[in-house]
């Protein structure tokens, strides 16, 4: 039996397959690999990665689940692979994207034009609850506000790829892609040969390069970059611990540090010791309680100040969640005409804002066609599946709808692309989202070439969040005449047959046996 | 390096080395009960080996308030896998396991998966097989976790100040915990000197057949058995115990040599008091209890009150955790 027999696309489009059944071009390969293959050793390899991911302490944490507290992250062994030209779209439509939110937040934090001409309404902005104020006139270095972005798209039943959100504050998952792919190459290395995929593991090198430029005047000689976590309960704290440890900086909890007179140091052994540039994954509300919430235990109070005094760098810089406001998502096309005079080249999901009277009235009657959202939630918190809901549901979200209009927006169910997933001893078609990763550094922005493949892995379901049983897959960008990942383990084989030549030198009486031991007994 | 960071690796330090010293005397006076005969039996007046085995770890109040009778298998749960009992092997593992999730970027992958694939196995484990596979078989395995890690740990990491903290732990931890020994065991073995008369026990050492079997059982219970032996050709005698597990200078286990690695740690953090705190404080405590466990003699410390001097060396290797906690880890 073959993984993918009987496999049906139905309606969906399948990155995979054509509607015929054959596999798309860019698949070829890697299908005619999986095709020899049976279903038990594919499920032997599955457990396999399921086990490293295990013994790795890979895991999540579920949020009000008393007794398990941590779950292996599931882990999809079928890559997905986005050919080429895809990907150089998304390149420039990405950064296009980024360009002009960042220029927004630039804008809104300093003379608000854009809302003096009226192109985004001022009270979605002023009355936003991620909207702060309190930073308005701060110039972060350089003028960025995002340094890592991290936005999440779909493909709908055309194979389109549309952005579904922005995630601009701390975008969580990075830390899946470079790992899974460790992981793929270790349990399934047979699959990487002969196809040309692009390596992302210099992720860390250019994050750390493009903190190490925030710092402060002065301080740029060596400074100290720290990444700040609201500790080991964090759902994401495997990813912090696994991100310091890659970029070889420090893992810091709030009560590590403490600020005087505008300066930011962090308590260690030899006493105090300066920080200069946070990589913080803890929200702008529990960043600092003299600010912010102050009940947050997370922060460091003064952090912010010394933060608008250009003493430490933060990144994400703060109130950037007004930018990835769910309702402000409606306008990003229209930001970007206003700031760079283009159209918007990946296109959004059509979306209805409740805070405007037509769509008001859409939404509430056709809950049981839309997908409504909480424009602050995330992690798929705070959402209503209509054509999935109950009678009860619906009422409910109207009820809140109406109490806050502008908190809610509806867009319509997206027949979300599918891919082969391996389920018990076979593939079926799983609903998938990306979501690639961009730097946003002095000298430009970068993006990675590979990307969180978020796939929903219960069946027929739309929601590919961790939280609430969604997997992941890596995502294997293609090159085209660019380094690549068997080029580069091509590189590894020579070094190790390499070794093996040294070894022959030493045989007694070759010449090369004195050099051998030159650094030994002698 | 940073002061929560250093109190992660000093716990786990200890809390590795707690699990493992717990399954060794566990090991130990189990199998002790069993050749003695005395496995089921509670009634006798004289303490049975489970008696001081929950002195040792201070649990006996902890243990009768949840158990009227001991078995070996109430025993046994309470500690391997009782979770409330909190010098359990479970316990102790997990803590180590959750400070070296907080600091797994500090320390070599290696080292934080040996805790996690330990701990993952320790879960699949409960009384009932342990009894099936045989006790010792799994008390074998804590203590090659326990030495799997600490090899990873010497083979990765750094020659720094992070090993210096989890060394800290581990040999305060062990010093600690071979007085404690020694403390409530040498109660146990010599009547005589439980009834407080010492001058009556000369010379030292000639015990019942019974009281050979418990020596035995003190050393074997820090892997000291044949270490000693090569030491002392003369057989087994309370004084030349106490001499290697209190005051020897290069045994592993032994008080003393805990205490010199202790100090020789803390020198080498403190930089000699060239760090901009002052840690002359720990530095001094340790130094002064390594000065009494150089200086002194078997025969004196056993005249002078053998539980006495042990329950100083408790009492002031609690003084030089707490020192070093007021030094360098919560200022």
């Amino acid at each position: 039996m073959s993984l993918f027999q009987d496999y049906e696309t139905e309606s969906f489009y399948d990155e995979m397959f054509e509607a015929n059944g054959k596999p798309r071009p860019h698949y070829q390969k890697l299908y005619a690999r999986l095709s020899q293959m049976s279903p038990e050793e594919f499920r032997k390899r599955t457990l396999l990665a399921d086990k490293a991911l295990i013994q790795q302490g890979i895991t999540f944490t579920v949020y009000g689940d008393e007794k398990g507290t941590e779950r292996p992250f599931p882990f999809d062994l079928i890559p997905r692979i986005v050919p080429t030209p895809e990907w150089e779209l998304l390149e420039r439509g990405l950064k296009q994207r980024l360009t002009a939110l960042n220029l927004f937040l630039h804008d809104i934090y300093h003379d608000q034009k854009i809302l003096n001409d009226g192109i985004v309404p001022r009270e979605l902005v002023v009355g936003a609850v991620n909207f702060r104020p309190q930073f308005r006139y701060a110039d972060p270095p350089a003028g960025i506000y995002v340094h890592i972005c991290g936005s999440d798209l779909i493909r709908d039943a055309d194979g389109t790829y549309r952005v579904l959100e922005d995630n601009l504050r701390t975008p969580s998952g990075v830390s899946y892609v470079l790992e899974s792919r460790i992981i793929l190459t270790r349990t399934f290395p047979s699959l990487f040969s002969d196809i040309a995929v692009r390596p992302v593991d210099h992720y860390t090198t250019q994050l750390l390069a493009n903190l190490r430029e925030l710092a402060p005047p002065g301080r740029e000689e060596d400074p100290n970059v720290v990444l700040l976590t609201p500790g080991v309960f964090n759902s994401a704290y495997f990813e912090h611990s696994f991100l310091a440890q890659q970029l070889g900086i420090e893992l810091l909890e709030g009560r590590d540090l403490f600020c005087d007179d505008n300066i930011v140091y962090m308590k260690t052994t030899r006493g105090p010791q300066r920080v200069d540039v946070i990589y913080r994954r803890v929200d702008d509300d529990f960043l600092d309680p003299l600010t912010f919430r102050p009940d947050s235990v997370l922060g460091v109070p003064g952090l912010v100040n010394a933060y608008r005094a250009g003493n430490v760098a933060l990144a994400n810089s703060i109130g950037t969640g007004i930018a990835d406001d769910k309702v402000i998502y409606a306008f990003v096309p229209r930001i970007i005409e206003y700031y760079l005079g283009e159209k918007a080249l990946i296109p959004n999901v059509e979306t209805y804002l409740a805070s405007n009277p037509q769509d008001y009235t859409y939404i509430l009657e056709n809950l049981d066609k839309l997908v409504v959202k909480a424009a602050n939630e995330s992690g798929g918190y705070g959402m209503l599946m209509g054509h999935k809901s109950t009678q009860k549901e619906r009422e409910e979200f109207a009820e809140r709808i109406k109490a806050e209009p502008r908190n809610y927006i509806a867009q319509p169910l997206i027949a979300l692309s599918r891919a082969p997933a391996f389920v018990e001893d076979h593939c079926e078609g799983r609903h998938i989202d990306l979501r690639p990763y961009l730097l946003y550094g002095k000298s430009g922005i970068t993006l990675i070439p590979g990307a969180l493949t978020r796939v929903a892995l219960r069946k027929g379901s739309y929601v590919v969040n961790s939280s609430q049983g969604g997997g992941s897959k890596d995502t294997w960008v293609l090159a085209e005449g660019q380094e690549t990942l068997t080029q580069q383990m091509g590189g590894m084989s020579q070094t190790m047959s390499a070794t093996g030549m040294s070894q022959s030198f030493t045989l007694p009486g070759s010449p090369s046996t004195l050099q051998a031991n030159e650094g030994g007994a002698q | 390096m940073l002061s929560r960071d250093a109190d992660a690796c000093f716990w786990i330090g200890r809390y590795v080395e707690r699990a493992e010293a717990t399954a060794r005397m566990v090991d130990v006076h189990y199998h002790a009960t069993l050749e003695s005969g005395l496995s089921d039996t509670a009634s006798s007046d004289s303490p049975t080996p489970w008696d001081s085995l929950l002195a040792i770890s201070h649990s006996t109040e902890e243990f009768y308030s949840k158990h009227k009778l001991m078995s070996d298998s109430q025993l046994i749960y309470f500690f391997a896998f009782d979770t409330e009992n909190p010098n359990s092997i479970i316990s102790s593992w997990s803590r180590a396991r959750e400070n070296s999730r907080s600091i797994r970027e500090q320390i070599a992958s290696e080292m934080w998966e040996a805790l996690n694939i330990f701990y993952l196995q320790l879960r699949e484990w409960d009384v009932e097989r342990v009894l099936a596979e045989g006790p010792h078989a799994f008390f074998q395995r804590v203590e090659n976790a326990s030495h799997l890690f600490q090899g990873i740990l010497n083979r990765t990491l750094m020659m720094g100040e992070t090993r210096d903290w989890l060394d800290v732990g581990r040999f305060l931890e062990r010093g600690d915990q071979t007085a404690r020994l020694l403390d409530v065991k040498y109660h146990d073995l010599l009547p005589a000197y439980r009834e407080g008369e010492p001058e009556s026990m000369e010379p030292l050492g000639v015990g019942s057949t019974l009281d050979m079997h418990g020596w035995i059982a003190v050393l074997k219970s820090v892997s000291a058995f044949e270490m000693y032996r090569k030491t002392y050709r003369g057989g087994i005698l309370p004084a030349s115990v106490v001499d290697f597990l209190v005051l020897n200078s290069q045994f592993p286990a032994s008080v003393r040599h805990c205490v010199g690695r202790v100090e020789g740690c803390l020198k080498r953090i403190s930089g000699n008091g060239s760090g901009s705190i002052s840690s002359a404080e720990p530095e001094r405590v340790v130094g002064r209890l390594l000065a009494d466990l150089t200086y002194s003699r078997p025969d004196e410390i056993i005249l002078e009150g053998l539980h006495e001097f042990l329950e100083g060396v408790q009492i002031r290797c609690a003084e030089v955790g707490t020192a070093i906690t007021r030094a360098y880890l919560s200022y």
